[in-house]
């Protein structure tokens, strides 16, 4: 059996590349001599996933359309039906009108907080258990490492790799993500950190865990949380939205003490977000929070259905959930 | 083996490679971005890889696997230590080549494959994340991951199993007269007859 033979040597040969490969990257750690791989990775593939994000999209829009709430699958049904007779009048038109709309409340987010941005969008996600989209634009459009990324809503993460053309963006719910974050109306601080899966591990509600350094500060289901914003505006850009409080922990004798949050943005379906190019030149302290009196701001109000209902130009209530959904367009009032 | 006469070798590494390529493709820009229920995805680079380990034989099988990693640890979002993916897919692809010779006698023989595969595969990528200290693959999340994975994958397999069957025989077809020769359809002729059995 020479083939059994041959095959088993050149077995081991890629076994033993693959080991040393994991040994040298892992010891190198950031600074790893095999970043160099990782950039031929992102010059290679980042154009591709470009353009097969550019075929892909109205696919993965229509498919997110639908399946977006299993929760509320009749519902949805009769909207999809529904929406599949206008989907296919509007469909070129439709997307452009929604991207633009996100554009839009993403640029409010910025103009009051008064980050300076750069818009981009949602090309691919990792694999296995990582947290990790990239995005269109890279090095090219003014993208470094360490940038916050936000979307219109909130925090989305940071950009932790940069290609010439795409970069790769950590969102918060990572295993690996912590984010210094403040109390609403306080100046408890305290740490959020990722619990995984985007999104969708730890029960699907809360994918972010904050941790209040203060046990004995006070803190209440439904505050609201901001970045506390890191030294030198890096990796975090103070006073972006990151998400409300859902649910305390019982104290337990611990030196913190731990909530878990709902975050603003939607990791489950990120579509436009932006790169804050440029911090604001001060804290912008509460101001990019949403309106305060609101019921129940749904994070889970799917953007992509969007453009649809605010045609039907109903009465007040119509126009009082516009306003909600574009907290940016007032010139909101720190709260 | 069963892929001993090769018409035009060059031709069907060119195939291989391109149906890794296109794997990986739709593995981060289409499947990744889906909203599946419990956060976890199939994970079409490792089912591909055990389906042309299937067809082609063990060679194949772990050389395609160890480039396929490489690729799925280089391919932009990937954040974790190069060389994991590479690792795990080399092996999967070297123990599902073994299996390919059994494919002629037993019509289950594939489905098993791809079932141990998958299973293989994912437990094989939890444990070198833990045996780095990678705090994405902590037990907490590996023991509702894993299974999950698993399943999603099953389900998935011969969708992804059967696309690659297509594209070879595609391929054969066009370049062999002879096709019932073939492993291909060797195995079509089997499942088919397992099915009516």
């Amino acid at each position: 059996m020479n083939d059994t033979r041959r095959s088993r040597v050149v077995l081991g040969a890629l076994l033993g590349a693959a080991l040393l490969m994991i040994t040298i990257d892992y010891r190198g750690g950031a600074d790893s001599p095999l970043r160099a791989l990782r950039s031929v990775g992102a010059t290679v593939f980042g154009p591709v996933e470009r353009a097969s994000a550019a075929v892909v999209r109205p696919v993965g829009n229509t498919f997110d359309a639908i399946t977006d709430a299993p929760d509320q699958r009749r519902r949805a049904e009769h909207l999809a039906r529904e929406n599949q007779r206008l989907r296919e009048q509007l469909r070129a038109n439709r997307l452009n009108q929604s991207r633009a709309d996100q554009l839009d409340r993403l640029l409010g987010t910025a103009g009051v907080g008064g980050y300076r941005i750069r818009a981009a969008q949602v090309i691919s996600a990792g694999q296995g258990l990582e947290d990790t989209v990239t995005i269109d634009i890279g090095s090219r459009d003014g993208v470094r490492r360490d940038m916050t990324v936000i979307a219109a809503e909130g925090l989305v993460g940071r950009v932790t790799r940069v290609g010439p053309a795409t970069a790769t963006v950590l969102l918060a719910t990572d295993v690996t993500s912590t984010v210094g974050a403040r109390l609403e109306d306080s100046k408890e601080i305290g740490i959020v950190q990722g619990r995984g899966r985007r999104g969708l591990g730890g029960g699907g509600q809360t994918p972010l865990r904050y941790q209040l350094l203060d046990a004995d500060a006070p803190m209440r289901v439904g505050q609201r949380l901001v970045t506390l914003g890191s030294q030198g505006e890096r990796p975090y850009v103070p006073g972006v939205p990151i998400g409300v409080v859902e649910r305390i922990d019982r104290p337990v004798g611990g030196l913190t003490r731990t909530a878990y949050v709902r975050p603003f943005a939607r990791f489950t379906s990120l579509d436009v977000v932006a790169v804050v190019v440029e911090p604001p030149k001060k804290d912008p302290r509460d101001s990019v929070l949403p309106p305060s009196p609101k019921p129940s701001v749904t994070p889970s109000a799917s953007p992509s259905a969007r453009p649809d209902d605010k045609k039907d130009d109903k009465d007040e209530k119509d126009d009082k959930d516009a306003d909600r959904r574009k907290p940016s367009a007032r010139p909101s009032t720190g709260d | 083996m069963l892929n001993a006469p090769e018409p035009s070798p060059t031709g069907r590494t060119v195939v291989t490679v391109l149906v890794a390529v296109v794997a990986l493709i739709l593995q981060v820009s289409v499947a990744n971005r889906l909203p599946l229920p419990g956060g976890v995805i199939p994970d079409l680079v490792l089912l591909t890889v055990v389906a042309l380990a299937l067809v082609n034989g063990s060679m194949t099988g772990m050389v395609a696997g160890f480039c396929a990693g490489l690729a799925a640890d280089i391919i932009p979002p990937a954040d974790h230590t190069i060389g994991r993916y590479a690792l795990v897919y080399c092996l999967i692809g070297y123990v599902c080549g073994l299996a390919s010779a059994e494919m002629n006698r037993q019509s289950l023989v594939p489905f098993l494959a791809v079932a141990v595969g998958a299973l293989a595969g994912t437990v094989l990528y939890a444990v070198t994340g833990m045996m780095l200290g990678d705090p994405r693959a902590s037990w907490a999340i590996v023991s509702r991951a894993v299974p999950l994975q698993v399943l999603y994958d099953v389900i998935a397999s011969p969708f992804v199993v059967w696309a690659i069957l297509r594209v070879h025989r595609r391929y054969e077809r066009g370049d062999r007269k002879d096709r019932f020769s073939l492993p291909v359809a060797r195995y079509r002729a089997m499942s088919g007859r397992g099915t009516r059995l």
